[in-house]
This record gives C-alpha cells, sequence and structure tokens, in this order.
C-alpha cells in the first residue's frame, strides 16, 4: 500500500481527502479579494463586448448544429492548433493542464462552499491528486517548451512583446507555487496519501531533509497567498492580454464563416451604403472586431503568406494586431459612436488604412488572396475579406490602385476582360474544332452543359491548348456542350478581388442575364476563380447553376466510362513524374483537392509526387487578387518561388488545373528550372495526351 | 473659366487583328464584335482639363462635347464620371464618313449653340487625333471655323499671369506659352495626364447627371451636306495592308563572311529603293 515516512498506518481510501484551508487564517479574505477580481475580469470583457457592439451587423448564429460541430473540432478539440507539432503540443500540454486545473478548483469549492463534499475517497486520490498533479506538470513543461521557442529559438513568426513573457512567467510561477504548497502541506502533515501525488510529493520529499516543518509551516503561508495574489491578479489581467483568447477564441471560432473562403467577400447596397469599403474600424462587422481581439499573436497567417514568404510588406497578423491595437488604444476614435456618441468629438471618424504600415495600401494590394492565412489560423479569424474591404475603400473611394491593375480595370470596364492587348478573340480557339456557340444553335437548350471558357482560356495563347483539350475530351465523351462565344464576359472575379465592387456587380448581372436567357444549368470551366464565381458568387445575384470545374467533370467522365479508362491507363502523356499545384480557389476556397489528383492518376505511366505545401496548405502561384496584372518586383516574385519547389521534387511535369496558375508558373518553371526539361500543362492536356486518338494530340 | 473638351467614339484600337474587318462598299471598319471606346487623346484632354481645375483658384466649368452615334453617350458619361460638370452629344445619324473638316463644322455649330446658352468657352481641348483614322485635322478645322487661334500638341494647362500657361511638345523640346483666351489646344499624352479611374461614387452619380442632345436639325446644320462631306476630303478606298515578309538569310561559312555578306545586301536593297 501507499506509505509515506513509514508513520501513517494503513488508512481507508474511500475516506481519503485532504483539509482545504489547512495552514491558512484569514480565509474570508478569499472571498473579499475574489470581489475586485471578478469586477475587474468582467469589466475587461463587458469593454470587448461594447467595442464588438460598435460593428456592424453579421449573422453568426444561425446553423447551431455546424458551428457546434466546428466549435468541438477547433476549439475544444484545437484541430488547426495541433497542425503545427512543437506549438501544437506545448499548446495542448498547457491547454489540457489548464482545463483541469480548473475543474480541480472548481472541485475544492464545491466541496468547501456547499454541502456537497465531494473531494473525497477515489475521486480524490485519482482525480484531485494523481490526474491534477499530471497535468499541473503537464503546465510546466508546456510552458517550458514555449519559453524555449519563445527565448532561444525565436522563430520569425512570432510577435516578441514583454506581455507574451510575462505571460509564460505567471503560469509557471502558478504552476510551480501550487506544487510548492502541496508539497509543503504533504511534508508537514504527513499526508497519508501522498503517493498520489507525485510531484508535490517528490517536492515533499526534497524540502523535508532541508526544511524544519516550522519552517515549511511558514513558507506553506507565504507561498499559498503568493499564490492566490498571482493567480487572482492573472485573472484580472486576463481581459487585456491576449490571454482572453481563452474566451474570445472559442466565441470566434462558434461565430466562424461556414461558408467556406471562397463566399466570404460580402456583398454592398450600393444604394445604401454611406462609404464603398472599409476605412473605418466601425465599418466592420462585430465579428470582424471579434477577429481582432480573438488572435494569440501565433503568427502563422504571416509565415505562410505567399507576399509576405518572397518579401513583400503585406503580414496578415499586423494587420490584425495593428487593427487591434487601434481599437484597444484608440478605440473611441476609431471606432466612433461606441454607445451612440460621437467619436472623437468631431463627429469624424479616423480613418485606418495608412495609420500603420501593415495597413499601408502597398501591402494591402500585395495579398493574392489565397486565404492561406484564413487557413492557417487556429482561431478563424478572417484576414483576407478585411484585406479586400479595405481595397474597396481605396479602388472606390479613393481610385488608388497600382498601375496594373488600373490597365486591368480599364479593360475589363471596355472590353469585358483583363487582357488589354490580347491578339486573340474569344472564338479563335475553336478554330477547326466544329462547336456550338448558344447564340448560333436553333434550340440552345439542346445543349447539356455550357463551357465557360474563361477570359484566361481564350484569350492567353499558353492557354488556349487547355481549353481545346477540356473540349476535344467532352466532345470525345459525346457531351453535348455549348459556349457562349462572344457573348462570354470575365465573371468579374478579378475586379471583385482587387476591390471594385461595382465593376464585379455590374459583370455578373450581365452573365446572369445572358446565361438565363439560354436557360443554362449546368456549366463546366476551366477557371477556378469562374468556378469560384458561379458557386458562391453568383447565386446574390440569381444565378444558380450546377457548376463543375474541368477536373471534376472530366473525372465524372471517366468514372461513368463515358470517357474510356482504359484509354487513359494505357497512354502516355510522356512524363514520369508529375506534380500538382493546387489552384487556391479549387483547393482552399472550394475544397476540391482529390479530383485533379484522381485524373492524373488514371494517366497511364506517371508517377505522382507531392509539393511540401501542397492541398489545402498550398502555396499560391501568385496570380491572385488581381496580382497577374502587377509587375512584381524581379526579387520578390510569387511565382518563382512556387516554381522552385516545384523544380524540387523531380517532377518533369507541374500539373495546372488554372489559367492564371499555368501562365505564372510558366514563368516561374523557366526561371528556375535550369537545364533540366520540366513543363507546366494543365491536367486536361495531361489527360488529353493520353487518351486522344494518335494523331489528333493536342494542337 | 469654361472649358470645353470634345470626345469622339471610336473602335477600340486594341481589337484583336483577326477581329478587324472592312466593309470595302461603305469604305468603313465593320464593328463586329470590337468594343467602342473613348478615343485616347480626347481622354488625355479631359484629364488635362480636370487637373487645370484642380490647379486653378477661381472657378472652372468643363463640358464635355461629344458628336456621335447614340453609343457615344458612354463617352460622356465616362467623362462625367471623371467629374466632368456638363456634357452634351450631338446625334451622328449613321454617317462613316471621316471628314474632318465636315465634323470640324458640327463641332462649331454646336459649340456656338453652347455659349449661346450659357456664355463663351475660354478653352477648347481636342485630342491631337483619332486612333481610327488619325487623320489628326479635326483640331484645326475646329479652330478655323471658330475663328479662334489654335496650338497642337499641348500637353498641359496651368493657370498663369491673367491666361493660361500651355506647355507644349515640339521636335526639338517642351515649348512653354501664355494664352489669352479664347483658344483651341490639341492635347498629346504624357505621364502626367493618364486619364483617371474614376470612383465609384462618382460612376453612380454620372448616370444622374443630365445629358444635352442635339440633331444636326437642331443645330441648322443639313445632314446630306455633313453626310456628303467637303471637297478638301474623301476616302478612296479602304483596306487592310497585306503584311509581306521576305526573308533571307545572310550566307557564308564565317561570321565574318556573313557579315560581309549581310552588310553587301543592305547596300543593294538601299540602293534599289532609291
Amino acid at each position: 500500500m501507499f506509505r509515506v515516512g513509514g508513520t501513517v498506518p494503513l488508512m481507508d481510501p474511500t475516506q481519503a481527502t485532504r483539509e482545504v484551508f489547512w495552514n491558512i487564517e484569514y480565509t474570508w479574505l478569499v472571498y473579499v479579494l475574489m470581489v475586485p477580481t471578478l469586477a475587474v475580469f468582467g469589466w475587461g470583457f463587458w469593454l470587448k463586448i461594447r467595442r464588438w457592439r460598435a460593428g456592424q451587423p453579421a449573422i453568426r448564429f444561425d446553423r447551431p448544429a455546424e458551428r457546434l460541430q466546428l466549435f468541438l473540432r477547433n476549439a475544444v478539440g484545437q484541430g488547426r492548433t495541433i497542425k503545427r507539432r512543437y506549438a501544437g503540443v506545448f499548446h495542448t500540454l498547457v491547454y489540457t493542464g489548464f482545463i483541469v486545473l480548473f475543474l480541480a478548483t472548481t472541485v475544492v469549492a464545491i466541496h468547501h462552499d456547499t454541502p456537497l463534499h465531494i473531494m473525497k475517497g477515489h475521486f480524490y486520490l485519482i482525480f484531485q491528486s494523481l490526474i491534477v498533479d499530471i497535468f499541473g506538470l503537464f503546465v510546466l513543461v508546456g510552458v517550458a517548451l514555449a519559453a524555449i521557442r519563445r527565448w532561444i529559438s525565436k522563430p520569425k513568426l512570432l510577435v516578441y512583446t514583454d506581455e507574451a513573457s510575462w505571460i509564460l512567467v505567471t503560469i509557471f510561477v502558478m504552476a510551480l507555487t501550487g506544487f510548492m504548497i502541496e508539497g509543503w502541506r504533504i511534508a508537514v502533515t504527513d499526508d497519508p496519501w501522498a503517493a498520489w501525488s507525485p510531484i508535490g510529493n517528490l517536492f515533499a520529499l526534497a524540502s523535508d531533509p532541508l526544511m524544519s516543518d516550522a519552517a515549511m509551516q511558514t513558507g506553506h503561508v507565504a507561498i499559498w497567498w503568493f499564490h492566490l495574489v498571482v493567480a487572482f491578479g492573472w485573472i484580472a489581467w486576463v481581459p487585456f492580454s491576449k490571454m482572453s483568447h481563452v474566451f474570445t477564441a472559442p466565441l470566434n471560432i462558434f461565430t466562424a464563416n461556414l461558408d467556406g473562403y471562397g463566399g466570404s467577400l460580402k456583398t454592398i447596397d450600393f444604394e445604401a451604403a454611406e462609404r464603398f469599403g472599409i476605412n473605418h474600424l466601425g465599418d466592420f462587422t462585430w465579428k470582424d472586431l471579434l477577429d481582432f481581439d480573438a488572435c494569440t499573436e501565433c503568427g502563422r497567417c504571416t509565415d505562410v503568406c505567399p507576399a509576405n514568404t518572397v518579401g513583400k510588406s503585406l503580414s496578415p497578423r499586423d494587420i490584425i494586431l495593428d487593427l487591434q491595437g487601434l481599437m484597444h488604444k484608440r478605440g473611441d476614435e476609431f471606432l466612433g459612436a461606441v454607445d451612440g456618441d460621437g467619436g472623437n468629438g468631431s463627429g469624424e471618424l479616423l480613418p485606418i488604412i495608412d495609420q500603420k504600415t501593415a495597413v499601408s495600401p502597398e501591402a494591402l494590394f500585395a495579398c493574392t488572396t489565397c486565404a492561406a492565412c484564413m487557413e492557417a489560423c487556429p482561431v478563424h479569424i478572417e484576414q483576407m475579406p478585411k484585406i479586400v474591404d479595405a481595397r474597396r475603400y481605396l479602388v472606390m473611394e479613393e481610385a488608388d490602385f497600382p498601375e496594373g491593375m488600373m490597365d486591368m480595370m480599364n479593360s475589363l470596364e471596355s472590353r469585358q476582360h483583363p487582357f488589354a492587348g490580347t491578339q486573340f478573340s474569344r472564338v479563335d480557339w475553336t478554330e477547326g474544332l466544329d462547336i456550338d456557340v448558344m447564340a448560333e444553335m436553333d434550340d440552345p437548350h439542346e445543349a447539356e452543359v455550357l463551357m465557360w471558357v474563361g477570359c484566361g482560356g481564350a484569350l492567353v495563347e499558353r492557354n488556349r491548348n487547355t481549353v481545346r483539350a477540356t473540349a476535344k475530351l467532352l466532345q470525345k465523351a459525346g457531351v453535348k456542350f455549348a459556349i457562349l462565344g462572344r457573348e462570354e464576359s470575365c465573371t468579374g472575379d478579378p475586379a471583385r478581388r482587387v476591390g471594385n465592387e461595382f465593376l464585379f456587380e455590374m459583370l455578373a448581372k450581365g452573365n446572369v442575364e445572358t446565361m438565363q436567357r439560354y436557360g443554362v444549368r449546368k456549366v463546366v470551366t476551366s477557371c477556378p476563380h469562374c468556378f469560384n464565381s458561379f458557386r458562391n458568387e453568383y447565386p446574390h445575384f440569381g444565378g444558380r447553376y450546377e457548376v463543375y470545374h474541368h477536373t471534376q467533370f472530366l473525372d465524372q467522365l471517366l468514372e461513368s466510362g463515358r470517357l474510356d479508362g482504359h484509354d487513359a491507363a494505357d497512354g502516355s502523356n510522356g512524363s514520369s513524374t508529375i506534380t500538382f499545384h493546387d489552384p487556391c480557389y479549387l483547393g482552399r476556397h472550394n475544397g476540391e483537392y482529390e479530383a485533379p489528383r484522381n485524373l492524373l492518376a488514371k494517366v497511364g505511366g506517371a508517377r505522382q509526387v507531392e509539393m511540401q505545401r501542397s492541398r489545402n496548405t498550398s502555396f499560391c502561384c501568385g496570380g491572385g487578387g488581381g496580382m497577374a496584372f502587377v509587375d512584381e518586383p524581379p526579387d520578390q516574385r510569387v511565382n518563382q518561388e512556387r516554381a522552385q519547389e516545384a523544380v524540387d521534387t523531380g517532377a518533369d511535369v507541374v500539373a495546372v488545373g488554372c489559367p492564371f496558375c499555368a501562365t505564372m508558373l510558366d514563368d516561374g518553371v523557366n526561371a528556375r528550372r535550369g537545364d533540366r526539361e520540366v513543363k507546366v500543362k494543365d491536367v486536361a492536356e495531361l489527360l488529353w495526351d493520353a487518351v486522344g486518338e494518335p494523331g489528333q494530340a493536342a494542337p | 473659366m469654361k472649358l470645353l473638351v470634345c470626345l469622339k467614339q471610336i473602335l477600340d484600337p486594341d481589337v484583336p487583328a483577326r477581329d478587324f474587318q472592312i466593309d470595302p462598299a461603305a469604305k468603313a471598319a465593320r464593328r463586329g464584335g470590337a468594343n467602342l471606346v473613348t478615343n485616347i487623346f480626347c481622354e488625355n484632354a479631359v484629364e488635362t482639363a480636370l487637373q487645370f481645375r484642380e490647379a486653378a483658384t477661381g472657378e472652372v466649368k468643363i463640358t464635355a462635347l461629344c458628336y456621335g452615334e447614340s453609343s457615344a453617350e458612354d463617352c460622356l458619361r465616362k467623362a462625367m464620371a471623371m467629374t466632368v460638370d456638363e456634357a452634351c452629344l450631338v446625334e451622328r445619324d449613321g454617317n462613316t464618313n471621316p471628314d474632318a473638316a465636315a465634323v470640324g463644322r458640327v463641332l462649331a455649330a454646336a459649340i456656338r449653340r453652347l455659349e449661346q446658352d450659357g456664355g463663351p468657352f475660354d478653352a477648347v481641348l481636342v485630342g491631337r487625333e483619332s486612333g481610327d483614322w488619325g487623320v489628326g485635322q479635326t483640331g484645326g478645322l475646329l479652330a478655323e471655323e471658330l475663328g479662334r487661334p489654335a496650338l497642337g500638341f499641348v500637353e498641359s494647362l496651368q493657370p498663369g499671369n491673367g491666361g493660361v500657361t500651355l506647355r507644349r511638345q515640339t521636335d526639338v523640346g517642351i515649348e512653354v506659352a501664355e494664352a489669352e483666351p479664347p483658344f483651341l489646344v490639341t492635347i498629346t499624352n504624357n505621364e502626367d495626364n493618364v486619364p483617371r479611374i474614376p470612383k465609384t461614387r462618382d460612376v453612380m452619380m454620372s448616370y444622374r447627371k443630365p445629358l444635352q442632345k442635339l440633331s444636326l436639325a437642331d443645330l441648322e446644320l443639313d445632314s446630306e451636306e455633313i453626310r456628303t462631306g467637303s471637297s478638301i476630303f474623301e476616302v478612296e478606298e479602304i483596306f487592310i495592308p497585306a503584311d509581306e515578309v521576305e526573308c533571307e538569310l545572310a550566307e557564308g561559312d564565317t561570321l565574318e563572311e556573313r557579315v560581309d555578306q549581310l552588310a553587301k545586301r543592305i547596300h543593294e536593297v538601299v540602293a534599289s529603293i532609291g
């Protein structure tokens, strides 16, 4: 049985317990101190809630079942936090330790302050002693690991503040002093159940030969009150530090956007809106403001940001933290109308753009809208839509944006496509293919599906091969399809991402009208940006279609046997190793990772290898968010960073599923492949190379 | 001060080459699937006028005037989105004759009508030339019709000592001139008069601003006379030049021989052209 010091006889474990306030006098003081502690704690969170309420409305308490699921997975289950191994491990140690220690304190409170004396017997021994001790150790180890990272390995992604250091120190002190007082109590009382508290007991065994009982008793009182003051002080500090994430993060996860990144941009009521886009904190929704308070400063968003990786000034982490800082320190000036008063008194709200470097136009216009930041964020902060909100202000209110984007928008306005100076018309690629154009058909309803070609497919020389291959595969499978030809306009994606919501809306409405005229129900497109617009954005304008990315549709054709799978398996596209680059707007934005890989697996001969960053952590080609139209400085090119990664896999073909990725990676691979022969090819081109009849190789 | 800017709507000069077609009978380009845009030099002129207004201390009112088909309303709306104050469209009745003298007559009549109603224009700004025909005569002929002094290839207008300071591009450099209103200038482009992108609210407002429309009859012009054009300008034939490339490789075993051969052939070709 468990014996310590040999002085206590065997006892009945069902009677095991301990005295709650052993060695402590003036215990009423605990309750007195608790009042200001909880008052400050409550006041702190009331301030936060008051600030959030100054935001615009947003519906984020609908679909409770889905929200609960997300909450359980990523708040309770730490689903995203644990994706980074080191941080995931120490955070889990501290997080679980905190929960268990909190429960233990609750048990003590119930035991002492209510008639329910639950802290006894096996429950006392197993949970309140053994488990609590183990989890207390977890906290110590977790904090130590965090400290090693913060003070020794110092990764770039962290924010190095005194606050963060003090948080580690205080948590460590709380856990350590907890063990000290437990140890001295065990030693002085000769606790017969000491062995159930292994860490406390270790401390008791260590202190016993060094200190007298009286010294331990004095030390116990002093450290006990010190522990209490630190703990209460810490609790009062929580709402004013990043530790508030203990509450704000779970709430933020529960109220996260459930519609995927592809559907995360707000629409604007142009007739009613006072301002277009956002340049004042008060124009954000309450959920945006909650986002600022939910940030844990982990830095993962900035760590995965393509623009930041290549050395541009964009840092999603700093955008969130800088706006958080403005909201906290000068909330009334920036937020205005808190509780109905007029902000800084002049009735004018202070602008946020250019207040801090993180929210400078230069940084904002470096975003590719790839959503890597949102996918990396453990607490579901929505960085990218805020960047687009600010861009909207710059573009629509200030008409202030980079030159390349200006040319693109000019072209969209006058030619309905972003490629000023293209030598091709929308139908040139169809030459020799006998493809139906809806306007020229007797009955356009005969077309089973609309093949949406996209500007990037029809008007950029390099991509005409892709749309030709797609069309020929559809023909081979006997799919009755047609195109809109000259009636097709840009879906408006580049305009929307750059911040010209007005132009996007005009283009979207025009396309919906055209498609309505022909009764279009099913759409196949080889452009993930068009795919995303149709799937997530056009329903708002009354355009509801069954939308497929060409890889999804072609995969279905193979599955259903309409395209001969044997052909594909027997055929060869002449490559030996293929690596697939996930387009942001197919993968992260719309969750499709399998279809292109399935297709490539069915193409004969080639082995598939993955890049370091693939699927949901895929690294943008650099072309999204209107960036395909901007000249990047030669030493800050996102496409070259990605191309290097693709080249490093040793693959001789980089497979893509997006016309923007194709051109961006073509350029990047050519710059980085050295003497090796590495080709960039769309999945449809590769499939056609494999299944196309002899003499019908893609042109 | 009052400024007037003339605008022309043209076929998008960026139309893909194989989309560009010609109707030989009508002696005009077919629109086909191509877009219509405001001629770039006219947009430079709008931008120049706007910058003058921004630099001026007194009130400056800018009017945009266009002689074009009803589709040209888009050009005027865009000019108003760029914050031009007023716009007037003289409706063209399907006449494709590019005769600059006839166009000058129409514009002059419209300007006189607008001046009758609202007082004289201190300066008339016309694009240097248009991206479709590239004749570059309209400005000069309009000045002649109006009987006002004119200066070509101006890139900026700044408020000057009692008048207007003009900068104009010449073969030898920039010429700075002081001008007393009224006058006419043709505007060329430089890096500073790149047409601005309108703010969205201004785009929305531009559709709510009134747009004056005048017909040739309103201006007491004979539409047939304008269609026939002046006797000083006539389109004889319009065609897409055949792009013929003859390729000849300089031969020789060594680089020196090939360079010699190349130099010899250049001499021969130059001599044959005379």
